[in-house]
């Protein structure tokens, strides 16, 4: 039982304890908190350029300036849109855990998360509607690849995970960076804030689970874990190459544009920078056997 | 519209195989969504592959996933005769 492994585990339990309280005393109102102009300058960057998906590829030699800053403002608004379409994923997942015998213990730190991430999810969206006029979508389709099985809450909470450190290595950025406007600065700088404490509890938890499914797990099952998050962490990857944004950039051939960029040499390298954390994290803790993510 | 000239069902028939190379050949009339060829973690990829084979453009919003369940299907659907 997960509960069991929770009680007994004195560690995690003080840790929860400070997280809850952390939340209580950085607790913000977000629909004061914000500026949001009437409208951003179209001439600038809106995502710092070495986040935007064709960092370091031979296509940005093609662009001008000004197609540079309209492609960083679509893939800001694409960014965002992922996280609206990602926290509503795992609050469906949360919400169908907290209060059950198994997350008992969590419960009240999951009420911090929950709210706090419909307040993300509140401001992420407001920034698409208001600046870009509209929240991309991704195609949805197919059965939830998750095996339901001993893994399940596992996979689930990995996949929290790595989303949430995938946005926080974004929101990190962007934060520092003094070439954005302040009001970008400021969303990533909060979401950045409040997301240091979920993600904190997210590394006790995934590992707590872990050590529990791995005793009872034959070396299959533990790869087909690792297969699994492997393929969730390129499929996060990936989706931050939206055809859709490079069509509304006036890219000429948007998919041929997006394999180009996903198949070169370079794609590697900034995939392995994105997720670093949660590739080391995920590593160390046994659950990867190695970083490397393509494998046949 | 994107400007991909269109082509044939085979560019996705090869697309699945190459995913799945134990499974070939493909029937035309398995169920890919049942049969496991296709997941949620694929689903997005595969849809950018059948819009460029076909070269249509595939709204995200009106989608319906029967559309999807065989190439057969697939074919009918958005390849034009
Ligand atoms: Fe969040
Ligand atoms: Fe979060």
């Amino acid at each position: 039982m997960v509960s069991d492994l929770i009680e007994a585990n004195e560690r995690f339990r003080g840790i929860l304890d400070r997280l809850s309280t952390k939340s209580i005393e950085d607790y913000y109102n977000p629909y004061r908190v914000f500026e949001w102009p009437e409208t951003l300058p179209e001439n600038m960057w809106w995502m710092s350029p070495d986040l935007t998906s064709t960092h370091g590829s031979e296509v940005v030699r093609d662009l001008g300036e000004e197609q540079l800053h309209r492609l960083s403002k679509y893939e800001s608004v694409n960014f965002y849109s992922l996280n609206v379409h990602g926290i509503r994923e795992l609050l469906i997942e949360v919400t169908r855990r907290i209060h059950t015998t198994d997350f008992e213990a969590p419960s009240e730190f999951f009420h911090h998360f929950i709210g706090e991430e419909n307040e993300h999810m509140w401001f992420f969206a407001e920034f698409c509607s208001r600046y870009g006029h509209k929240i991309y979508k991704q195609p949805r389709g197919g059965n939830a690849s998750v095996p339901a099985s001993e893994a399940e809450s596992l996979l689930v909470f990995a996949r929290i995970l790595i989303f949430e450190e995938l946005v926080d290595y974004y929101n990190a950025k962007m934060a520092q960076d003094t070439g954005l406007h302040d009001t970008i600065r400021q969303v990533n700088r909060i979401h950045h804030q409040d997301e240091s404490r979920h993600i904190a509890f997210g590394r006790e938890l995934v590992a707590i689970l872990f050590d529990d499914f791995r005793v009872g797990a034959s070396e299959e099952e533990l790869r087909n874990v690792e297969r699994y998050l492997k393929r969730y962490v390129s499929y996060s990857f990936e989706s931050l190459f939206n055809p859709q944004v490079y069509r509304d950039a006036g890219i000429e051939d948007p998919l041929e544009f997006r394999s180009t960029l996903l198949n070169s040499p370079t794609r590697h390298e900034f995939e392995q920078r994105v997720f670093r954390k949660p590739l080391s994290y995920l590593v160390k803790t046994g659950i990867f056997r190695d970083k490397n993510l393509h494998v046949a | 519209m994107t400007s991909t000239a269109p082509g044939t069902i085979d560019a996705v028939r090869d697309w699945i195989v190459g995913k799945h190379p134990e499974r070939s050949p493909v029937d035309q009339h398995i169920d890919l969504i049942e049969n496991r060829l296709i997941d949620s973690l694929s689903f997005v990829e595969f849809v950018f592959v059948i819009e460029k084979a076909s070269g249509t453009s595939i709204d995200v919003d009106t989608v319906d996933i029967d559309d999807f369940r065989t190439l057969s299907a697939i074919e009918k659907a958005f390849f034009p005769a």
